[in-house]
């Protein structure tokens, strides 16, 4: 299906929501899809949004969303939302607060369910970052799922992540354990309209300080804002905008900005890798070997030896 | 070695102009997600115009409309006609709320494939769109 990647590679709406479609659905068209469009990625800015549930990461993108236009970027948005563990359905319902953007050519919206993977997002999210920067989408938000204390892939893909906080959630001390705050690049303290903005803007302070002086930004050489931000009203949009691009140019003055994305490449290689190396193990007899282990008459490390033995023909344990 | 396919129903369901009765909508959702598809809110005042274009970005299987001020004349044939133009001709367009018998012929053969008025039952629904599917995946596998 080369007409679907060249589709991609001249910016059509509809073959780029179908190349989507494939990737997520796990199609095998999916990875030849993927070979021919990928020389022609690696420019996007990809942007992570994440923070707790309803902290308002919808409603700060479509303000994002709307600054960016104000300074003729094109934008695609990927708003990942929770499938069902027990249904694997899904409501998704983030592009609800986006739809003023629904008619502009230069923004391209798509919903995603977590389809199973932990950490925030899809496991297919990383494949249509690929595809909106093939089709030349100058900057790439990723919207998470309402994030609670470790789900945090996304800094792993975006170039750039946006922490969103709100007051009075109590959640302060949870961000910290949960390596949020070591891991974001901006930080945006979200419904600054509501009571205890101040209270909550001394604790990010006082936390951004402690995290400086301890240097556990993965990113030395960047000192991470903290902005406020009113996202029903637009208020805040300038300045992190402004942030995302500042971010953009200290990474590039260190070379930062293609070395990120290339440890995106790394990572997402090994997920690939894991995934079809289970599955030949997994081949032939492996249903078997599970089916012993689950009526624990082998141990796991005898059962993983002899499923890895599937693929090269020695068990590794003995 | 690739690993397994894991296609799943995507659906949008959309409110369009001023009509702000949500329950049928809501309920339609909850059922369609406990069936295992994927449900796309695209929110209420849309026009036909936004519910085509985020049909096509999200490729959607099947769009759902949810109509009970009125409208429906006008507003259903436009998105089935804007629909088809812009390349989501195959998707499965579906009504549902109050709609008058009288107006169900113009809006069949305008290109609303099935419509499902009051007290319809949520597993008539599910059960209709899971049969859609099984016979459109196989009817590609062919
Ligand atoms: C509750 C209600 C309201 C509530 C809505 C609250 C809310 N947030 O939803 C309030 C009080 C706000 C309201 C306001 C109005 N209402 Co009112 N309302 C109703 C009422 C009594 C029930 C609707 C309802 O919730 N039903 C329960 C749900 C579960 O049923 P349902 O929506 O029909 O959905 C089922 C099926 O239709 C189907 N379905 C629905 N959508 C979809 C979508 C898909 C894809 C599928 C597959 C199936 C499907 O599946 C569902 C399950 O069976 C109806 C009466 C009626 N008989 O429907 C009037 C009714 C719809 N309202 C009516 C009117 C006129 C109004 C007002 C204009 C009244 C006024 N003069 O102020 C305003 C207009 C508001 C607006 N801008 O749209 C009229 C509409 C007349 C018409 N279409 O010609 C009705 C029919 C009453 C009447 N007999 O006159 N209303
Ligand atoms: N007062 C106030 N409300 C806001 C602000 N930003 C967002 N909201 C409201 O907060 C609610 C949640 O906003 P969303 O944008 O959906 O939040 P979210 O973080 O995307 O939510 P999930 O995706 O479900 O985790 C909505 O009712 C918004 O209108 C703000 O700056 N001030
Ligand atoms: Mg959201």
């Amino acid at each position: 299906m080369n007409d679907i990647a060249q589709g991609v590679l001249d910016g059509v709406v509809a073959a780029g929501a179908r190349a989507i479609r494939w990737l997520d659905d796990r199609d095998p068209r999916g990875a030849d899809l993927v070979r021919r469009i990928f020389p022609a990625t690696g420019r996007a800015q990809i942007v992570g949004v994440t923070g707790p549930p309803g902290a308002g990461k919808s409603t700060l993108t479509d303000m994002l969303v709307t600054e960016l236009r104000s300074r003729d970027l094109r934008v695609g948005v990927i708003a990942v939302d929770p499938s069902s563990p027990f249904t694997g359905g899904a409501i998704l319902g983030d592009r609800v607060r986006m739809a003023r953007h629904a008619l502009d050519p230069g923004v391209f919206i798509r919903s995603l369910g977590t389809r199973g993977q932990a950490g925030g997002l899809s496991r297919s999210t990383h494949d249509a970052c690929l595809v909106l920067d093939a089709m030349g989408y100058d900057i790439v938000i990723v919207e998470t799922v309402g994030v609670g204390q470790d789900e945090i892939d996304v800094v792993n893909l975006a170039h750039t992540t946006i922490i969103v906080g709100v007051p009075g959630l109590g959640d302060e001390v949870q961000a910290v354990k949960a390596g949020l705050m070591e891991a974001g690049e901006i930080f945006v303290i979200n419904k600054a309209d509501r009571d205890g903005y101040q209270a909550t803007q001394r604790q990010y302070e006082l936390m951004l300080h402690l995290r400086e002086q301890a240097a556990v930004a993965r990113d030395a050489g960047w000192s991470a804002p903290l902005l406020r931000a009113v996202a029903t009203s637009g208020e805040g949009g300038k300045a992190i905008a402004d942030a995302i691009f500042a971010h953009r140019a200290a990474l590039e003055a260190r070379d930062g900005f293609a070395r990120r994305s290339g440890l995106r490449e790394r990572e997402q290689t090994l997920a690939i890798l894991r995934e079809r190396l289970i599955a030949r193990a997994l081949g032939a007899q492996g249903q078997a070997v599970l089916a012993e282990a689950e009526a624990r008459r082998i141990d796991p490390y005898t059962a993983a030896g002899k499923l890895l033995a599937q693929i090269d023909g020695k068990d590794d344990l003995a | 070695m690739q690993e397994q396919p894991n296609r799943r129903l995507r659906v949008l369901l959309a409110k369009l102009g001023m009509d702000t009765h949500t329950v049928g909508v809501t309920i339609i959702g909850h059922a369609l997600r406990e069936a295992g598809m994927e449900v796309i809110f695209t929110g209420l005042k849309q026009t036909p115009e936004m519910v085509a274009a985020a049909a096509i970005q999200e490729d959607v299987d099947v769009v759902g409309i949810s109509t009970l001020s009125a409208g429906h004349t006008r507003n259903l044939p436009k998105l089935a006609r804007l629909l088809r133009e812009q390349g989501g001709g195959d998707k499965l367009l579906l009504a549902g709320g109050v709609i008058p018998q009288e107006d169900q012929p113009l809006l069949q053969a305008a290109g609303v494939h099935k419509i499902f008025t009051m007290g319809a039952d949520t597993r008539d629904i599910v059960q209709y769109l899971e049969q859609w599917w099984a016979e459109k995946q196989a009817s590609e596998a062919a």
